[in-house]
């Protein structure tokens, strides 16, 4: 344990300490303050509490979460199944498509259904124009709607999860249950699910704090009594009504609170139920059945039907930014490049804004990600587990708690808020966990006897790192970094809060201009080419190796 | 298990590898080829450092823009983005031509009057704009009582009309000028009321009508201004206790509350919802410019709004600021004020004139409006008590919250009861029933449901009042 490391953990703890700990505690203090006498206490929560309005959101949002969960299960597990276990052409096209929603901006499908599925949008146009109904369905205006967008932007991780859990089943199992007489359906209720049921849970603890999280979805929608969103509008509507002020913080960090218990429960449960086979019978695909044509072409519609979905957020944002006042006809009619002009040349701004914060929030990103990895990976340092545990924490954590707690941290006292490097900072401190994780497993993959070897031929540390060690680590690294840069490219909550009159990014730029209603195509044009740009990003990753991505993703252990 | 911690067994791990190149190819191709690896490996490295270089590169006009010392001046209020991003290009050109140098604008639009005011409130007497641009007279008569804005009488004042119909158009004390006036209405969609085969509503009582219910949509009075002014003009015109039991009423005709008066916009643009509450005058006039089938409706009971705009206490380009308020209510300007989709406040403009000089929306405002300059518009406005509306307004905008918003399911399924049973009683009277029992009852229900906005209570009278019914 060399007093180098300790020195290194001691400047990531302080690091921490400063953009994570410090501005969190201050949320967490601020919500104790009684706004009407200036003191300190537990009112504000014992009114949360008490007060029907409040509660009332706080049991929908339970209620929507464990919507959100059994949807994208019961959707889910046959998706997962089918991809995992099935040999069947464009498994790949499939899956790619399948997990889009996850690098897709949230608000970006919310805004193609409204156009699709709306009163007056393409599908209740065509059923009227044919004749079949006589006044518009209401689609999505309602938890309905609530419901299938927020379960279609969450079913990537339940798939995810759950379809290496499929593959890295040792077959030996499921063929042992066949000979002893289990019928298919027995076999996998019994035996293939519960043994999925790790890789299952981290997926769907996700899932569930997503309605935790996402504000903006339910505001668009009209749904507002949902947590996130009652906790948004009291902090940014009232911000001098000091006592509404407040009860919004308890919300926030009540929801924080409640992410964070779930998360560490679903960890510790996954960790008592960790199954673990004595033999080594695993083949490097898992089990693949060649299924009856019946239940393949089932298969199929299946799978079209979900990509078709999924499909529908670029392909309607899309023909949105190539047209003009596309309301009350089916299909656009006036395709023009106009919106696209607007964006990139009078107002370029938001795209350089976005580059440039996304991109120095990677630099931040790299510099301290390599690092923390490293230590995790390769070290004795106490404490280092601690390290870990915390960063994985802001994967839990809401992005209206960052931003809410970051502009109260750093407005008065360090006024960092004032500077615009505040915006790359907290894109940084929200999405560090992506590129930890790609950088942490790219390390344990890394077999420590060449570093050694690079030591004892009398290299120092550094010169080893830069020499071996990074080189080596660079395919898993890249991925990290493109994925920790599409993730910051694509938020929103955290810099809502904290931007100011010229620091607008893309993201922000989409939901004012959706606002302002005429501007709708801008809207979508902005949208279409951050789906564009993360879609060539992605071909960068999937270029590079996906792999890595996948088992630092969430559920790729077996 | 990867979601929360790699296990760190190197066996397992070899393991690992295998399996994850296998899912490799399910998602993403991927080389396997040790001797390809090398030069795989520096062809990353080269592209890394090339997009690190290249990246750098972007950056670098930012930063030396940035060096480039332009002068400076922000802006904060509620005007909508048609007429900040003209504001902004005529601003622009017309110091580029008077002073040889660029300014820089920022705008800032945090949300409705309200959540602006607010804004400013926080940000103490360190203002992060100087000029608050835009909202009617009580939110500049609030900044003016906490001391937020200072005087200045620009060039031009004396063209704006110190007072219309009874409402102020701008400040004695020369804290706030009005430059874009406007009146108080409601928006509808022409085309889906159409396919809805509904009138469109002309007064504050047509909208009460069943035939409406969720067809309408409205904000809340804290989101938006123009809302809050709705409210303060349905107390004032008809009386407070009048007042909210229409409220009351109306919300049960809601499809929804909207985010804020741009949303309601959107929305009874797009045809979500057909008719919208509370709405400036000029919003029809934009959204049809834009191809959208929208009217407005001026409502019997309306006031005059006058957009104003102020310089705010503590500005750091005060300077600026106030050669932007000459300019504003200069002819110049107010063509871009106009050209933004808003009507320019002074008393000389003519829009048939300007329409020969090339200002585009010239036509459209004369169309909408009807005459040749705001000011000939011949409008039957209420009394309108600003120091009054001023004093109550925080309080009219907790009271709606409090009492209709947060219990909107409530009010709803409370209001429904009610007609039910009194659809019932209807129909039992038609039966020739002794009915005095009940009728008094659901009397009562009504009465705790419109006056006091007791709905629980009134709920549970409703339900009596049917038990009545059977056996009374």
């Amino acid at each position: 344990m060399s007093r180098g490391n300790i020195s290194l953990a001691a400047l990531l703890w302080l690091v921490i300490a400063f953009l994570v700990i410090y501005p969190l505690s201050i949320l967490v203090l601020e919500s104790f303050k009684i706004a009407k006498t200036g003191g300190w206490g537990i009112g504000n929560y014992i009114e949360f509490f008490q007060d029907a309005y409040y509660l009332k959101t706080f049991v929908n949002t339970l209620f929507l979460s464990t919507l959100v969960l059994l949807t994208t299960t019961v959707f889910g597990v046959p998706l997962a199944y089918i991809l995992a276990r099935y040999r069947h052409w464009g498994k790949t096209v499939f899956t790619a498509l399948i997990l889009l929603p996850i690098v897709l901006p949230a608000f970006a499908g919310v805004f193609a259904f409204i156009i699709f599925f709306g009163k007056y949008g393409t599908v209740n146009l065509l059923l009227m124009g044919i004749g079949l109904v006589e006044k518009p369905i209401n689609f999505i205006y309602g938890l309905q709607g609530l419901v299938f967008i927020q379960s279609l932007h969450m079913l990537p991780f339940i798939v995810l999860g759950l379809s290496a859990g499929f593959t890295n089943i040792d077959p030996s199992f499921e063929e042992a249950a066949e000979v002893e007489g289990a019928s298919g359906f027995r076999r996998f209720f019994t035996v293939t699910l519960p043994l999925c049921t790790p890789s299952y849970l981290a997926g769907a603890v996700l899932v569930f704090l997503w309605p935790f999280t996402d504000w903006l979805t339910p505001l668009i929608l009209g749904q507002v009594d949902f947590l996130p969103s009652v906790a948004y509008i009291n902090i940014s509507y009232h911000f001098t009504d000091m006592h509404r002020k407040y009860m919004g913080i308890v919300a926030v960090v009540v929801s924080s609170i409640v992410c964070i218990s779930l998360f560490l429960l679903a960890r510790w449960w996954v960790e008592k139920k960790k199954y673990t086979g004595l033999s080594k019978g695993t083949t490097s695909e898992g089990r693949v059945i060649e299924p009856s044509a019946l239940v393949k072409s089932g298969a199929y519609v299946y799978m079209i039907f979900i990509a078709i979905l999924v499909l529908l957020i670029p392909i309607v944002l899309g023909l949105a930014a190539f047209s003009r006042r596309w309301v009350f006809e089916p299909f656009p009619t006036y395709w023009t490049l106009e919106n696209f002009r607007l964006i990139l040349l009078e107002s370029p701004g938001l795209i350089k804004n976005s580059f440039l914060f996304s991109g120095i929030a990677l630099i931040f990103g790299i510099a301290f990600g390599l690092p923390v990895a490293y230590l995790i990976v390769r070290t004795r340092v106490p404490g280092k587990d601690a390290l870990d545990f915390v960063i994985t924490l802001m994967l839990a954590f809401p992005g209206i708690a960052i931003g809410v707690s970051y502009i109260l941290a750093f407005w008065k006292g360090i006024p960092l808020a004032q500077y615009w490097i505040i915006m790359p900072i907290a894109l940084f401190a929200r999405r560090l966990p992506y590129f930890l994780r790609m950088a942490h497993s790219s390390y344990l993959q890394l077999d420590p006897s060449l570093e050694e070897a690079s030591e004892v031929s009398g290299a120092g540390k550094i010169r080893t790192f830069f020499n071996i060690s990074l080189p080596l680590l660079l395919k898993g690294v890249l991925v990290g970094v493109v994925m920790f840069f599409i993730m910051a490219f694509q938020e929103i909550s955290t810099a809502v809060f904290l931007y100011k009159g010229g620091w607008e990014t893309l993201p922000i730029g989409i939901y004012l201009n959706w606002h302002r209603g005429m501007e709708f195509g801008i809207a979508a044009a902005m949208a279409f080419l951050m789906i564009v740009i993360t879609f060539i990003l992605l071909l960068i990753i999937s270029r590079i190796g996906g792999g890595v991505l996948k088992a630092a993703w969430g559920a790729g252990e077996n | 298990m990867a979601g929360f911690r790699v296990v760190d067994l190197p066996r397992k791990l070899l393991q690992q590898e295998v399996i994850q190149d296998n899912e490799i190819s399910i998602f993403f191709k991927c080389d396997n080829v040790t001797s390809k690896e090398v030069i795989m490996r520096k062809r990353i490295l080269t592209a890394t450092i090339f997009t690190a270089l290249s990246m750098a590169l972007m950056l670098l006009p930012i930063f030396s823009a940035e060096v480039q010392a332009a002068d400076k001046i922000g802006w904060v209020g509620p005007v909508y983005k048609e007429l900040s991003a003209s504001l902004t290009k005529g601003f622009k050109a017309y110091y580029k031509k008077t002073y040889g140098k660029d300014v820089d604008i920022t705008f800032v639009r945090p949300g409705g009057w309200p959540v602006c005011l607010d804004k400013v409130r926080a940000w103490g007497g360190k203002p992060d704009a100087d000029i608050f641009l835009g909202a009617g007279a009580p939110a500049h008569e609030v900044l003016k009582k906490e001391g937020l804005i200072v005087p200045y009488k620009p060039k031009g004042w004396d063209m704006v009309p110190a007072d219309w119909h009874g409402m102020k158009v701008k400040d004695k004390g020369d804290l706030w000028t009005c430059f874009a006036p406007w009146i108080v209405t409601n928006l509808y969609n022409e085309k889906v009321l159409k396919i809805l085969k509904l009138p469109a509503p002309k007064t504050w009582n047509d909208l009460l009508n069943p035939i409406y219910r969720g067809n309408i949509v409205h904000t809340l009075p804290y989101a938006s201004g123009t809302m809050h002014e709705a409210i303060e003009i349905l107390i004032q015109a008809f009386g407070e206790k009048e007042a909210w039991r229409y409220l009351r009423l109306l919300a049960a005709q809601l499809a929804r509350f909207s985010t804020g008066s741009t949303d309601t916009t959107q929305l009874v643009a797009r045809g979500e919802i057909p008719i919208g509450i509370a709405q400036p005058q000029m919003n029809a006039m934009a959204a049809r410019k834009d191809g959208f089938p929208v009217r407005d409706l001026l409502p019997e009971k309306t006031i005059l709004v006058p957009e104003a705009v102020a310089l705010l206490k503590g500005a750091p380009n005060e300077a600026v600021g106030k050669i932007f308020l000459d300019w504003l209510f200069s002819m110049d300007g107010q063509k871009y004020v106009l050209e933004g989709r808003y009507f320019a406040a002074r008393t000389d403009i003519k829009f048939s004139v300007w329409e020969k000089e090339g200002v585009e929306m010239a036509k459209h405002a004369q169309k909408a409006l009807g005459v040749d300059s705001f000011w000939d518009l011949k409008v039957d406005f209420i009394e309108y008590d600003l120091e009054l509306a001023t004093k109550r307004w925080d309080e009219v905008n907790k009271k709606y919250e409090y009492e209709i918003y947060r219990k909107w399911g409530e009010l709803k399924s409370s209001l429904f009861l009610i007609e039910e049973v009194e659809g019932e009683i209807n129909a039992a009277k038609a039966e020739k029933m002794d009915v005095a029992k009940a009728e008094a009852k659901i009397k009562e229900a009504r009465d705790l449901f419109e006056i006091d906005g007791k709905y629980a209570a009134a709920r549970l009278a409703a339900a009596k009042a049917r038990a009545l019914l059977v056996s009374p």
